[in-house]
């Protein structure tokens, strides 16, 4: 024991240079419970000190924790939601392009009852439909009579209702505010934002798509209950919108058309600016978007869309190469197969150039540009610019196309002036975007986008040369074609009719017919594409009789320009020269 | 002795009242916080609640049929938009003696001067 005691004093003169804790610590334990030399006191005051030691300890423990409470603040999680809110589901604002509200959520009160806590059921009923006349007597007596937890009695009921409620002073009835999704500008833009259920779920149209995207996994984790969401942007214009709307149903009330529908699309970033399908409906009050009559004509119908489609046509022959607008073909003569025959109605019975065909709208020379291509190419085309495949876009609506199931020569021939495919107006549209902007294919979108981040997901279809042509085509069928009526001084607006017959009955009918026209603004250097849809337009004394396109949805898309064209930033210019010299300029020197 | 344990009992008792009363500040300070935040929360639905409000007074529809029925206004033909660009610069103010002494001097000019920037009326035949 002394030899240990001598070995752990050695190193204790030079405990603070080098010694090693452990023979220190020996030290001090055998000092304090072994060493009987040491004095007692000594040893009294070390217990002392290792309790003091301990309990400082302890209290440095407490001390911190204390500061860290204060300082470390409190995290979002942790707020407590007002007691009188109901836990649903916030959702985000919906603003137009230029900020303007779509939608939004407004708190409003909700009655309910805790039936397990009414004293006597019958004055309460008897008061409550005092105060609510619309509270169905039987149904109430009913809720109120089971021994339920919870019940609601009624939703959304007016501030003015829960003052009076609140008067009659029934116990176990009492109210949660809920959020009820309002839409200011409803009626404008019914079907692109589509509305929610009571319980604020999306169920249709830009609302749909938000819960699809990842609102509804949130609400079901139980975040997004207060308002602080970002607002969605979408890219439609809502002054567009309305003068879209307000022309549209002007143009079907005076050609009494069943339906009207119509579209804006910004050609190079193939953003939306206006969709309008009209019968439609007023989102504050969805039970209206049941009626059949009031479905979204551009996403869930599919149409044959006559003879727009020839811009396709000729398009797909001028990039192959099969035709140059310096060709001609044959028109003298009616096409004929079997015991169909292919005939204009403009004929004029002579050989015609490409411009003339697209002009004069001839479809015998439509087919002989597609057959030129061949049927295996004329596939590959429209499959390449997307008309054969269901087109999606945000709005969950959308339809498929209506394709041949087998598709021979007789098909190219129908389909090259638009009859024999039907397609969704809005996937036309697309490929015509893509006929207009150099040549690339963009897929529309509902959502704000800025140029360059269409550039990254657009696809090359056309060579430029080719869309240069087809711009010349367009602006020349305004001047000397069947677009005439649509030409509004200054927008330089180019544009092609299309008036197809509809299916009655499996076989076409001369008086139902859809007329469609396509307009593009300014020619030269286009920016945006507007498309005009009338279902069943009626012939007036004013257009002597006739239905065509050119009469009714032509000048219709010429007042929508008129009034569209300042609001979209298109400066007019007047006094300039003719498509030939202005266009087809730049494509000469293009190459 | 005494006095040393009777100096640091009364400290003792000194301490627990002080931290009493950081107590009772600390309660006191969660509940206004709480009130804030429940009047925020009030305040950010009358905001909602009256942005909805603007939004529906200012309705494009609604602006249309009121200007309709009130306002002289017509919608403008493109031929009345032009640019700054095509408005003719100022010349130096030399000119304007002599425009002056031409104006007192000679017989008004016609009121149909065609100036650069205004388009001509289409005269139909």
């Amino acid at each position: 024991m002394s030899d240990t005691t001598a070995e752990a004093n050695q190193p204790a003169d030079d405990a603070q240079t080098s010694a090693p804790r452990v023979p220190l610590l020996r030290r001090i334990t055998q000092t304090l419970l072994y060493n009987q030399n040491v004095d007692r006191v000594r040893k009294t005051k070390a217990r002392i000190g290792l309790a003091i030691l301990c309990f400082a300890l302890i209290y440095t423990v407490i001390a911190t924790r204390l500061v860290l409470f204060a300082v470390v603040p409190d995290s979002h999680a942790a707020r407590r939601v007002g007691s009188s809110d109901a836990l649903a589901t916030a959702r985000p604002d919906i603003v137009d392009r230029n900020g303007e509200i779509l939608a939004t959520d407004v708190k409003v009160p909700s009655l309910f009852a805790e039936p397990k806590r009414l004293i006597d059921v019958d004055e309460a009923v008897e008061l409550l439909t005092a105060v609510i006349p619309d509270l169905d007597t039987s149904e109430l007596r009913d809720r109120l009579g089971s021994k339920r937890g919870f019940a609601w009695l009624k939703r959304e009921i007016k501030p003015k209702t829960q003052r009076e409620v609140h008067r009659l002073g029934i116990p176990g009835v009492g109210f949660l505010n809920e959020n009820k999704r309002v839409y200011p500008n409803g009626r404008e833009i019914s079907h692109l934002i589509g509305h929610v259920n009571i319980d604020n779920q999306g169920i249709a149209g830009i609302e749909k798509w938000l819960d699809n995207r990842g609102l509804a996994d949130l609400h079901r984790a139980g975040f997004a209950s207060d308002r602080q969401q970002e607002p969605i942007e979408l890219a439609v214009d809502l002054r567009v919108q309305h003068a879209m709307r307000d022309e549209l149903a002007a143009g079907a009330e005076k050609f009494k058309a069943k339906a009207a529908a119509g579209v804006v699309l910004d050609v190079r970033s193939g953003e939306i600016v206006a969709m309008v399908s009209y019968p439609d409906y007023d989102p504050n009050n969805p039970k209206e978007a049941l009626d059949p009559n009031r479905i979204n004509r551009l996403t869930t119908g599919v149409f044959e869309m006559g003879s727009t489609f020839k811009a396709l046509t000729v398009a797909m022959a001028l990039d192959a190469g099969k035709a140059t607008l310096n060709s001609s073909f044959d028109a003298r003569a009616s096409l004929r197969y079997g015991k169909f025959a292919i005939s204009d109605y403009h004929a004029q019975h002579r050989v015609l150039t490409v411009p003339e065909i697209f002009t004069y709208s001839s479809n015998i020379g439509a087919a002989k540009m597609a057959l030129a291509v061949g049927v295996e190419g004329h596939k590959a085309f429209l499959r390449k610019i997307g008309q054969l495949d269901r087109m999606r876009t945000e709005l969950p609506e959308s339809a498929e196309p209506i394709v041949p199931k087998r598709w021979g020569e007789l098909n190219t021939v129908t389909i090259s002036f638009g009859h024999g495919l039907s397609v969704a107006p809005l996937q036309a549209l697309m490929a015509f975007g893509a006929l207009m902007n150099g040549g690339n294919l963009i897929p529309p979108t509902f959502l704000k986008r800025s140029e360059d981040e269409a550039r990254a997901v657009a696809k090359r279809v056309l060579k430029p040369e080719t869309s240069v042509a087809m711009r010349y085509l367009m602006r020349l069928n305004a001047e000397k074609g069947s677009g005439a009526k649509a030409d509004v001084a200054g927008y330089y607006v180019g544009g092609k009719t299309g008036t197809a017959e509809k299916v009655v009955g499996g076989r076409y009918s001369k008086t139902k017919l859809l007329c469609d026209f396509i307009a593009v603004m300014p020619s030269d250097d286009p920016r945006y594409l507007v498309l005009i849809m009338l279902d069943e337009p009626q012939p007036l004394p004013e257009t002597h009789g006739f239905a065509t396109a050119g009469w009714n949805a032509a000048p219709t898309a010429a007042k929508v320009i008129a009034r569209i064209a300042p609001m979209l930033g298109v400066k007019p210019r007047f006094d300039l020269p003719p498509a030939d010299r202005l266009i087809l300029a730049t494509m000469k020197t293009g190459r | 002795m005494r006095l040393l344990n009777l100096i640091v009992a009364a400290a003792l008792v000194l301490a627990a009242a002080y931290v009493y009363k950081i107590k009772v500040a600390a309660t006191v300070e969660a509940e206004r916080v709480a009130k804030l935040r429940t009047q925020i929360h009030r305040e950010r639905d009358a905001i909602a609640a009256l942005r909805a409000e603007t939004a529906k007074q200012e309705n494009p529809g609604r602006i249309q049929y009121l200007a309709d029925h009130y306002l002289a206004l017509k919608s403008f033909d493109p031929q009345q938009v032009n640019t700054v660009d095509s408005i003719p610069l100022r010349t130096t103010d030399t000119i304007e003696p002599e425009v002056e002494s031409f104006a007192s001097s000679e017989p008004k000019a016609p009121a149909e001067t065609a100036t650069g920037s205004v388009r001509q009326p289409v005269r139909t035949r």
